[in-house]
């Protein structure tokens, strides 16, 4: 490891257990308002950690805290095991990428890789040799010595990435790096930065508020709102088991449907139905709940089977999307059931339902959860 | 603005308003100079009236060796007085922009209102501060600081600081503008990138404020070069400057054609600066990527 102002990426001896980052109760206030309130959060080194939510909820100013650009009303923060709150930005052993790239127009494609290197006084043939591996890493070798002006979206994202992890951080934290790019390039820099991620095994923290991002990315994601922390788990069990109703509406489109707990097993919603479901232990007879099936669980008329829950109702919209169909069935009392049907290689999904139809919705009683 | 407005009518539309500004320039602006170089190659008769001629004496004369003090003079005024613009403009620049929130507008205003007040009034009003029985000696007499007072007028400070505080907006306007178009993540960036605050400032803040530095100081050069207001009441026979000497042609010495000569030198001097800086600014123009972060 080479001499440096700072620190750079090493065991130590509390962060030896593998813990990149620790974050115990840390809250933020702007004034009255709190943007992030009393977050605990441990990630291991390595991973590939998303804060997944919606606008507003904290995202940037908890990654803004891990930087150091805010300092935290209240709790603490530890990178590698040692407490960072009060050391500034410069000093933390932490990059960032940021939304708006934020490279330098003054200087060209490899002094603005350069940059960071430069600050902590790394040899001059060292710094040769990192910044044009870090430009090879992000297939920019060619373009070192253009200005950012001249490249595209897409390229000058990668120089942001690559400006951040020449310094090989303990952690990279990345402010929606995506947002600014066309939907097929961004699907195209997704695939290369989870491949960029595991080849430099650094610790990812992303923000995103697009779901099928954080999912298809990450090794965990935490789902945020209103600046704490609903959920935090793997992809899938965040997905399948939202512990509640927030996290369930916010990852993909989620029926939901208000029912009061009968007894073990059983709920009773809105249009008088008793409906057998996986109620959780600690639920009492006659709490309200939320029975929330995903949409592509539901199953419609001949596509039910044996041992489904099945009801009526009549198709209220239908909206195409290509490879599947959206439709809508109202089951009456104001209870809607949202289902999405693929187009198979007979029919076009589209063709199979009309507004206004009778139809009969089911789905099998594992695929429901009961949510608080 | 034909070119904005773009199609054939408008253009034509345009240029009917053009015609009492072009006026304007040709009779109060172009005139006088085609007068001043025809005057230049002139002399003056024994009377003391100026007659046309086609004489060089008066430029001969303009690049008598006896000038050349009074031109290095001028000239190391002004570029001290650009210096001095912006060691003190920077900072009220750089802190009205990134801290200045929401009373910006208000401190602009601040700065720009005494401006508005005639140069000469303002001048008076420091000789009236500075004199040797002026305000301030009185003031640190009565204070018992000194006995006899402390001379500021007549002295090169005096002028310079009458310059600076003359010129100092021409060089806060254009900073504070490209520190305002600077977008902060930059600044962020190079502290993240391991950047104390010393550092971010020179490889950042710095080179991305440039043209606003260069304006300013062009802003506040070319004036200063020419002035003779400063020297005039703040200083004495040791501070002549370009200025005062072309003022006494005209006025003093009586001797228009030669006051006219030095013009002209004068003119041409200051039109090369004039000319690096607008081909240095159309270049960045060209080239956004120095005017921003990307
Ligand atoms: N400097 C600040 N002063 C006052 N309020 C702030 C400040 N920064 C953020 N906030 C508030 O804190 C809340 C969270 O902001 P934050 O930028 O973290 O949201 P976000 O989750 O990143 O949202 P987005 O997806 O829109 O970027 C917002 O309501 C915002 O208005
Ligand atoms: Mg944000």
């Amino acid at each position: 490891m080479e001499q440096a102002t700072v620190n750079e990426t090493q065991p130590s001896p509390e962060g030896g257990n593998g813990e990149a980052i620790r974050l115990e109760g840390v809250t933020k206030r702007f004034g009255d308002f709190t943007a992030v309130d009393a977050i605990d959060l441990s990630i291991p080194r390595g991973e590939f950690f998303s804060l997944l939510g919606p606008s507003g909820c904290g995202k940037t100013t908890t990654l803004r805290m891990l930087a150091g650009f805010e300092v935290p009303s209240e709790g603490r923060i530890l990178l590698e095991g040692e407490p960072v709150e009060d050391v500034p930005p410069y000093r933390r052993n932490v990059n960032m990428v940021f939304q708006s790239y934020a490279l330098f127009g003054h200087l060209d494609v490899a002094d603005n890789v350069a940059f960071g290197l430069k600050r902590r006084k790394v040899p001059k043939d060292e710094i040769g040799r990192r910044v044009d591996e870090a430009l090879e890493l992000v297939s920019l070798g060619s373009r070192a010595k253009s200005r950012p002006s001249e490249l595209s979206g897409g390229q000058r994202q990668r120089v942001a990435l690559a400006r951040a992890l020449v310094n090989r951080p303990a952690v990279l934290l990345l402010d929606e790096p995506l947002g600014a790019l066309d939907l097929k390039l961004r699907r195209q820099m997704q695939v290369e930065l989870k491949q960029i991620q595991r080849e430099v095994g650094i610790t990812f923290v992303y923000v995103t508020h697009d779901q099928e991002e954080a999912l298809s990315m990450s090794d965990r994601i935490a789902v945020m709102s209103d600046g704490r922390i609903a959920q935090c788990g793997a992809p899938e069990e965040v997905y399948e088991h939202p512990n509640e109703e927030f996290v369930a509406g916010f990852i993909g489109i989620s029926n939901m449907i208000e029912g009061v707990v009968e007894g073990p097993g059983s709920v009773k919603i809105g249009t008088g139905k008793r409906i057998q479901a996986p109620v959780p232990a600690d639920c009492d007879a006659g709490d309200t709940v939320q029975l929330s099936v995903r949409p592509e669980k539901i199953a419609i008329d001949e596509e039910i089977e044996a041992g489904m829950i099945e009801m009526t109702g009549r198709v209220v919209s239908r909206i195409y999307h290509g490879v599947n169909t959206q439709i809508t069935v109202e089951l009456g009392q104001g209870a809607h059931l949202v289902a999405l049907e693929q187009a198979t290689y007979t029919a076009s999904a589209d063709d199979r339902w009309e507004e206004g139809m009778e139809v009969r919705v089911g789905w099998h009683p594992e695929n429901c959860l009961v949510l608080r | 603005m034909p070119g904005v407005a773009g199609d054939v009518s408008s253009k034509g539309f345009w240029s009917r308003f053009l015609l009492p500004g072009g006026v304007w320039l040709l009779l109060l602006f172009v005139v006088p100079i085609c007068l001043v170089l025809a005057l230049s190659f002139g002399y003056t008769d024994d009377l003391g009236r100026a007659v046309y001629s086609f004489g060089l004496e008066n430029y001969q004369d303009a690049f008598d060796p006896l000038y050349i003090p009074v031109l290095l003079r001028s000239i190391g005024f002004a570029v001290a007085t650009a210096a001095f613009c912006l060691l003190l403009g920077y900072p009220i620049a750089y802190y009205i922009a990134r801290y200045g929130g929401r009373r910006k507008h208000i401190l602009i205003a601040l700065l720009v209102i005494p401006f508005f007040v005639n140069y000469l009034v303002r001048t008076y009003a420091w000789v009236a501060l500075l004199a040797d029985e002026g305000l301030v000696n009185s003031a640190l007499k009565d204070l018992g600081l000194t006995e006899t007072g402390i001379q500021f007028v007549n002295t090169p400070y005096a002028v310079v600081g009458g310059l600076v505080y003359g010129y100092l907006v021409f060089m806060i306007l254009p900073i504070y503008a490209s520190l305002e178009r600077m977008d902060g993540s930059l600044i962020e960036a190079g502290k993240d990138l391991f950047g104390t605050p010393s550092r971010v400032f020179m490889h950042v803040t710095l080179p991305q404020t440039k043209q606003g530095i260069l304006a300013g100081c062009v802003l506040v050069f070319l004036p200063a070069v020419g002035d003779f207001v400063s020297a005039q009441l703040l200083g004495g026979p040791d501070t002549y400057m370009v200025g005062n000497l072309i003022q006494d042609q005209f006025f003093a010495a009586s001797n228009w054609p030669f006051g006219s000569a030095l013009t002209v030198v004068m003119m041409l001097f200051l039109s090369i600066w004039m000319l690096g800086y607008l081909r240095s600014a159309a270049r960045e123009a060209r080239d956004p990527v120095a005017a921003g972060g990307v």
